[in-house]
């Protein structure tokens, strides 16, 4: 396990190495200049700018002082927030992005275990047919309409959640829900399409002839067993929530990342781009990791192989 | 109970995620809890304005300050030599307005003996001497040096030639402040008023180093109202009356609560809430409230305007073809329908009440010149049809299509803008507009280098005065983008700055003259006056737009 783990961590490593010299270069083919007052300055005053920023050295030598940078632990400077140190803007703003995405995540995880559940156990009735309209409607319906949505007759109309801001947790309840929708319609479905194998199996009707309650043998044998293919999904789901949450923050006010990041790519803002995009990519990955593990844990059929694989035992 | 196990362990690490990051929902409060806390205790009408901002605050450096958010929140906080009382111009740091000596070259301001920083420590000459040096130094990477352009060894100390030192600004003693010029700057004394000529307290630059103005513990308050808590990119930020102003008895509102609010409909939502007393909106909210008593549209500094590429386009040299594309484009229909009501209707490249008559204040320069505007600008299909064919003959091109290529930014409104203006240029016969809109850096960067055969995008004054607008269009000025060159206008610009420089009436007419010229051979063609359109509740008064396109907070009151 611990071999597995340190390898895994290695090709994580690389991957974000992979990520970050990729972005780099693709963050240079970007028209136009980070200078806020650019309309403003002539092309020798912008030369001059250019000069004192090193970004008139050629891309792959501010890619080289870059990274070395980067193993000093120094991500730069903003240049939307004039001074402000990359990871100080990064750490003030971490917290609200974190609190709704963890939360919508949950709110994902176990609304659409329920759901999906309920699904199963009554497959082919008109709950069945309920939940996969609320899947396919989670699944097509961006979770910033929804946002809007939840916004004008939750907070609006009925006054039960405050519209926008970030005045402590009942600010975060609207747009976790916003982004919980997608996670939870994608586990539904897995989970129902699951638990209908598992309740047509011989063990389940062992469980039955001895004598077990229906809620016993969904809960102790079905949801158990159908539940661990659900855990690798939640993983690439966080890619989700992520790229949700940029335009989730903007909705409701929130002083998050996500909302930040677009904005960085709007302005050219390099150094914040850079640290937001290792900062993604920190998450993403380490979410697959997580599940990868956690998947080994609970399907004793599965072996973390030491070749850095997932191995089937038959 | 494996399996339990791994539920509980998976749980454990999402939820972990938020504590590790101390994002428990208690602790999610800590920052905000202040705000929370001071929403719920009902303070009187009189003591709190909330208004919505729609951005963070980029820098509180006076030296770095660019665009519209810093530029107003540094008017709240500090004071320079002048600053803008509503719409006039008062003394501030300074004791009074100053007039120049030797020629316009010299100007030597007292400070008052009552400035003080927020500390309890005086405002002195060094605080002005160390803020402009940092201002024009090389090092100090400033986007806003070229403003000191004029200003003695300005240009050559920002292109590194000579050292920050020589720089025409000298603490004579530590209330008096001597400033040199090259050259006369008739409108020097607005240029005073601007945020990146603000004093900033020496001991705190020393202290901080590039961190100066990066959070409220790195700086000093010298304006109205002070800053505290602020962490650099909060999207919350309260500002309370400074006690310490000199003019601590003129401000009328004890706090004054920020909340950034990007999204324009969550605004208006908050707005009706009433959760905050004055926010701005755009786009078709517009449309929508335009008739609501709290509805008001302050007007900018600045002009929306189309630049014929004469370089690339040859046929675009030709007048007529010029004056027939400005008046085939019907500009109240655009500012009426297509923009919903949410800019301000021209003709003329200075936009309207920014500048006045120094003999007769009520005279505003776009007004003085609003018939020669008109004469090109007002919407005249027939007359437009006939100088396209005037012109067509004139250069040869008759019964020829004539292909040409309208750039603009691809964001809100403009492309609907774009098409507007595609199907009103197209009136004129054998006119075919292909409609390209970019990315506003890409536009940028495309017009900056000539790429294009008509372009359209907006350009604001940085002070209050028509030179602001009419030095873009001199043949050597970088920021003439279709290449238009004229020697009587070039003279006539020339003039105001020079031998005109320290006779007011004659610069006057000098710009005048230009400003006409202008009208009438249409190197831009002017569409529209950028707008603010905002929404204010009842009792909230004097919110009036400065000259310099900030509004003087400290003349605001709320009262019922």
């Amino acid at each position: 396990m611990a071999k597995y783990l340190a390898k895994r961590i290695l090709y994580l490593l690389l991957a974000l190495f992979i990520v970050i010299t990729v972005t780099f270069f693709m963050m240079k083919m970007l028209p136009g200049t980070p200078f806020t007052n650019q309309e403003k300055l002539t092309a020798a005053q912008l030369t001059i700018m250019k000069k004192q920023y090193g970004l008139d050295q050629p891309v792959w030598q501010q890619y080289l002082t870059y990274l070395s940078n980067l193993l000093h632990g120094d991500f730069g400077t903003s240049f939307q927030f004039e001074n402000q140190p990359v990871i100080s803007l990064i750490s003030s703003r971490l917290q609200p992005s974190l609190l709704i995405g963890a939360q919508a995540l949950i709110i994902g995880s176990v609304l659409g275990i329920i759901l999906g559940s309920l699904a199963a156990i009554h497959y082919n009735t008109w709950v069945d047919r309920l939940a996969t309209f609320i899947s396919i409607l989670g699944i097509s319906v961006p979770s910033f309409v929804l946002g809007v949505i939840l916004q004008f007759y939750l907070a609006f109309k009925m006054k039960i959640f405050p519209i926008a801001l970030w005045e402590g947790w009942r600010s975060s309840v609207l747009p976790s829900l916003a982004l919980a929708v997608s996670p939870l319609a994608h586990i539904a479905r897995f989970t129902r399409t699951e638990m209908v194998d598992v309740l047509k199996s011989d063990y389940l009707e062992l469980a039955v002839a001895k004598g077990d309650s229906n809620w016993q043998v969904v809960t102790k044998h079905a949801l158990r067993n159908s539940l661990i293919p659900v855990i690798t999904i939640i993983g690439p789901l966080t890619a989700n929530i992520l790229t949700g949450s940029m335009v989730v923050e903007n909705i409701f006010s929130i002083p998050g990342i996500g909302e930040q990041f677009v904005k960085s790519i709007m302005t050219n803002d390099y150094p914040t781009i850079m640290g937001l995009t290792i900062l993604y990519s920190v998450i993403f990955m380490s979410m697959l990791l997580i599940t990868d593990v956690l998947y080994s844990l609970a399907d004793p059929r599965i072996r973390l192989g030491d070749t850095g694989g997932i191995e089937s035992v038959g | 109970m494996k399996f339990k196990k791994v539920m509980i362990a998976g749980m454990s690490v999402l939820l972990s995620i938020g504590f590790l990051t101390g994002c428990s929902p208690k602790s999610s409060t800590t920052k905000s809890s202040s705000t929370a806390k001071s929403a719920k205790v009902k303070l009187k009408v009189k003591e709190m304005i909330r208004i919505a901002e729609r951005d963070e605050i980029p820098t509180m450096d006076s030296v770095h300050s660019v665009g519209p958010v810093a530029t107003q929140n540094l008017t709240n906080t500090m004071d320079g030599l002048y600053r803008y009382e509503t719409t006039t111009l008062k003394p501030a740091m300074a004791e009074k307005i100053v007039k120049p000596t030797n020629k316009g070259l010299t100007y030597t301001f007292k400070i008052r003996k009552n400035a003080r920083w927020s500390n309890g420590e005086a405002v002195t000459s060094s605080d002005f001497v160390g803020a402009w040096r940092k201002a024009v130094d090389p090092e100090a990477k400033s986007q806003n040096a070229y403003l000191y352009n004029g200003i003695k060894n300005a240009a050559e100390i920002t292109a590194g030639k000579k050292p920050v030192t020589s720089l025409g600004i000298k603490a004579l003693n530590q209330r008096t402040l001597q400033v040199t010029l090259e050259k006369p700057l008739p409108y020097f004394n607005q240029l005073l008023a601007c945020v990146p000529f603000y004093p900033q307290n020496q001991k705190m630059v020393k202290k901080w180093g590039n961190q100066y103005g990066t959070s409220s513990k790195t700086i000093l308050f010298n304006g109205p109202y002070v800053l505290n808590s602020w962490n650099g990119s909060d999207n919350t930020w309260t500002e309370q009356k400074n006690n310490r102003y000199w003019n601590a008895k003129n401000v009328k509102t004890d706090k004054i609560q920020y909340q950034v609010v990007k999204d324009p409909t969550t605004s208006l939502n908050l707005y009706q809430n009433n959760n905050l007393d004055r926010v701005m909106i755009s786009g078709s909210l517009i449309r929508q409230m335009k008739d609501s008593p709290d509805f008001e549209l302050a007007k900018k500094n600045a002009t929306y305007y189309l630049t014929p590429n004469l370089k690339k386009v040859p046929l675009l040299k030709n007048t007529k073809i010029r004056q027939a594309l400005s008046l085939s484009i019907n500009r109240k229909q655009l500012v009426d329908k297509v923009l919903g009501g949410g800019s301000g209707l021209t003709y003329s490249f200075t936009p309207k009440g920014m500048s006045f008559d120094p003999k007769n204040p009520s005279k505003d320069f776009a007004s003085e010149t609003s018939s020669s505007a008109a004469k090109y600008g007002k919407y005249n299909p027939t007359k437009a049809k006939k100088l396209w064919q005037e012109g067509l003959k004139e250069t040869g091109n008759q019964g020829k299509t004539i292909n040409i290529e309208l750039l603009a930014d691809d964001m809100g409104m403009f492309k609907a803008q774009s098409e507007f203006l595609q199907n009103q240029l197209e009136q004129l016969q054998g006119l075919k507009i292909t409609l390209r809109n970019v990315p506003t850096k890409s536009r940028m960067m495309r017009q900056n280098s000539g790429d294009f055969d008509i372009v359209a995008a907006p350009t604001a004054a940085d002070f209050p005065d028509p030179i602001n607008f009419l030095d873009l269009l001199t043949t050597n000025s970088s920021f003439n983008y279709g290449k238009w060159s004229n020697s009587k206008y070039d003279a006539l610009v020339k003039k105001s700055s020079s031998e005109d420089a320290n006779n007011p009436t004659a610069r006057w007419k000098d710009l005048l003259a230009a400003q006409d010229l202008l009208n009438e051979e249409q190197p831009v063609i002017s569409l529209f006056q950028p707008a603010g359109a905002w929404l204010t509740k009842k009792g909230m008064t004097g919110f009036t737009l400065s000259p310099n396109s900030v509004y003087d907070m400290a003349s605001v009151e709320a009262s019922k």
